[in-house]
């Protein structure tokens, strides 16, 4: 009986041993290779294979060297990032936007300072547009390589922009006028897909930006000293409100994904759209040459810079618990190449932060326009969804759709974010 | 005396496996989140800082967790309504002589839905809802009530409701289900002995049916109820909350502290209220039902 038991019991251990070794044996020449485990947000089919080329690219190039890849999509990224960072298996390098979003990382001591490498390879720092880098540090320190630079635009269907007459508007006067103008010729002046609130908050974005000092803005936005007291952000949502009971949004905004609408614009079935620059490529081959595009027009009476843009750069953070800190910088320099972008902005048609990377040969014609704003424009607007505290953040995200559907006034609502800026004050240290 | 001592020594042996099981995955994560709940703390930084019971204190302060109570409650309610009331009237219909031998064709398309993954139920029925080229809609237009046409998930006044609604459809089919179990297992002479003395059918639903599922009942109820307050991957698929915070339910509230706000210790709080609530339920429910002295 118990030479039964024991056999069975060898049988249960000898399966558990060739179950776990069939897997480590596979892959057996990669033992004494170091392993760099390597986080993105791009499964995508039309996005995922560039990264693979890259990684594929890299490897042969450093035999000594193993990339573990992996993809998260946009969406639940941002969960999965936290609860990652939080346990032992935490990826070398690793998708983050700037800001705000970044900075929470910072401050916990989960992201590497990775101004040394910078410094040490003065021809890599320089490559980059120096607005792109910006967003991404803390305290002069850089902590973050972009891998895209991108900026928010309004894109307009010019089949119906030229049969009503109208121009792309500068000012935002002439804006509400071309707004007026197509909403009284019968069309859908502005599409907006607001299920996901962020679509809504990049209007926020770009209006708290022109109507409020930078100074005081910048003040608000660090959780240390946020206070949103500034009347200009009740103007700014007032302004966002105004586009809405004048009629100018299509209906139902909070019940349509940006997806759809996006769909429905390229149908024809709306003027205006506010994209970014990631998406002209879409919109190029959706309309085929048939649009324009303007940047968010300036406001007479602002405070803040008229000639920003709203935008940021999205790219990678490098984790502080890495071992390998040297190979990690050694395949962002990689990924950053001049011959990397170009490939990325020709293969992809994304906007790179590389100096010349992004231009009318490789590009789109409009992207490179678009990429040329930026590098003109005084300064971003980062996505306020990013660029404060997540729960100041998640004030504004939830707000933003009764803003839209009437239900709370811009007066009610920064009540609440008053309220939390103060909250986060005592709890940030 | 020593037998009975080394036969309670095996009998302890042969239940520590699930006794160790119990206390490392049900009871030991309880308290520990009874612990987490008294600190600030997110789960990418290191260390934790202790507050007692602020986040008590904020919890009863905030107007979130009450919208919250109220979506759970509704929940509870409707579901009651329609999955144990309704669920139990299908049932009865489905066994009734006249349509019995359609049985299985409708038990099989009332369970369908349960059976269907919550993320495909909560995308469908997105578009089912969707004001422009949804079902509901195109309905309402094609027999010419336009007007009750409705942006369903997009307006803060219908959206919980349009959620409830889709929890309906999904589960009142296996409620069903339970409730022709239970009924299957009723002797054939009680209604024979009822038809003969002259009861209606209504009557000997009321008078045969009723007490012999009573168990059944109680279960079903405890099910609904519970669910009601646990309920979080339907809200997260077609609203996650929105708009604003008007389908916000305490599993939506707790998933948003812990991962977009980052205040793990706020969402372990709402984690120790839900458990608590869940817990009065189901005492109240064993007391009011006796649970299982009738059971077989």
């Amino acid at each position: 009986m118990r030479t039964k038991i024991l056999v069975v019991l060898l049988l249960m251990l000898a399966l558990v041993i060739t179950g776990c070794s069939s897997s480590t044996s596979s892959n057996q020449d990669d033992s004494d290779k170091i392993v760099l485990k390597f986080l993105h947000k791009w499964p995508q089919p039309q996005y995922a294979p560039y990264f693979e080329e890259v990684v594929k690219e890299f490897e042969s190039q450093n035999p000594g060297i193993k990339i573990k890849m992996e993809a998260i999509a946009d969406e639940p990224i941002k969960d999965k990032l936290r609860v990652i960072l939080g346990g032992s298996e935490v990826p070398d390098i690793m998708f983050s936007w700037s800001g705000e979003f970044a900075r929470k990382f910072v401050r916990a001591d989960a992201a590497l300072d990775l101004t040394p490498y910078l410094e040490e390879d003065a021809a890599w720092k320089n490559s980059f547009i120096p607005a792109s880098l910006q967003p991404f540090s803390s305290d002069g320190k850089n902590y973050g390589i972009p891998l895209r630079f991108n900026g928010k635009f309004f894109v307009y269907n010019k089949e119906i922009f030229d049969k009503h007459g109208l121009q792309a508007p500068k000012t935002w006067d002439e804006f509400l006028v071309v707004l007026d103008t197509l909403k009284e010729e019968g069309e859908t002046p502005l599409m907006l897909g607001n299920e996901s609130p962020w679509a809504a908050i990049h209007y926020l974005t770009g209006l708290n930006q022109k109507m409020v000092n930078q100074e005081v803005r910048m003040n608000d936005y660090n959780p240390r000293s946020g206070e949103f007291t500034d009347s200009g952000y009740v103007k700014a949502m007032e302004m966002l409100a105004e586009l809405n009971e004048k009629g100018y949004f299509m209906d139902n905004v909070n019940s349509s994904s940006h997806d759809m609408v996006k769909q429905m614009f390229f149908a024809g079935k709306g003027a205006i759209f506010y994209v970014e620059l990631e998406e002209f490529q879409d919109v190029e081959n959706a309309l085929k040459g048939n649009w324009g595009f303007f940047p968010m027009p300036s406001i007479a009476d602002g405070n803040g810079s008229q000639k920003y843009i709203t935008g940021a750069p999205d790219g990678f953070i490098v984790s502080s618990k890495t071992k390998h800190p040297k190979e990690a910088v050694e395949f962002l320099k990689f990924l950053t190449s001049k011959e990397n972008s170009l490939k990325l902005v020709k293969d992809i048609g994304w906007p790179s932060p590389i100096e010349g990377a992004t231009n009318p040969d490789t590009a789109l014609k409009q992207v490179a326009e678009g990429v040329d704003y930026m590098k003109e424009a005084e300064g971003m607007a980062e996505w306020l969804d990013t660029d404060v505290h997540a729960k100041v953040a998640d004030v504004y995200l939830s707000n933003i759709q009764l803003l839209l559907d009437g239900s709370k006034s811009p007066e009610e609502i920064i009540k609440e974010v008053q309220a939390v800026a103060k909250q986060v004050q005592n709890e940030v240290e | 005396m020593k037998e009975t001592y080394q036969n309670g020594r095996t009998a302890f042996l042969f239940i520590l496996p699930a006794l160790l099981l119990i206390l490392f995955i049900v009871f030991l994560p309880i308290v520990l989140n009874l612990y987490n709940s008294f600190f600030r703390w997110n789960s990418f930084e290191a260390g934790k800082t202790f507050v007692g019971f602020e986040y008590y204190v904020r919890l009863f302060k905030d107007p979130v967790f009450f919208t919250a109570l109220k979506n759970n409650s509704l929940y509870a309610i409707i579901s009651l309504i329609c999955q144990v009331g309704g669920g139990m009237i299908i049932a009865a219909i489905l066994e009734d002589k006249l349509i019995r031998r359609f049985q299985p064709f409708f038990r099989t398309v009332f369970f369908i839905p349960s059976v269907i993954s919550i993320a495909v139920v909560g995308l469908m029925w997105q578009l089912i809802y969707n004001p422009e080229i949804g079902l509901v809609n195109g309905v309402l237009n094609a027999i010419g009530q336009s007007e009750w046409a409705h942006s369903w998930l997009g307006d803060s006044k219908t959206a919980i409701y349009a959620v409830v609604a889709v929890s309906q459809w999904q589960y009142t089919g296996y409620m069903t289900m339970l409730f022709l179990i239970a009924m299957q297992k009723i002797p054939m002479e009680y209604y024979e002995a009822a038809m003969i003395d002259g009861a209606s059918k209504i009557n000997s639903f009321f008078h045969i049916t009723l007490p012999q599922i009573k168990e059944m009942i109680l279960v079903g109820s405890v099910i609904t109820v519970i669910g009601a307050f646990k309920v979080f991957d339907e809200v997260y698929v077609m609203t996650f909350g929105g708009p604003g915070r008007s389908t916000e339910v305490l599993g939506t509230m707790l998933y948003r502290s812990a991962f977009r706000n980052d205040e793990m210790g706020y969402a372990s709080t709402i984690g120790t209220i839900i458990f608590i609530i869940t817990l009065i339920l189901s005492l109240i429910q064993m007391k009011l039902g006796k649970s299982g002295q009738e059971v077989e």
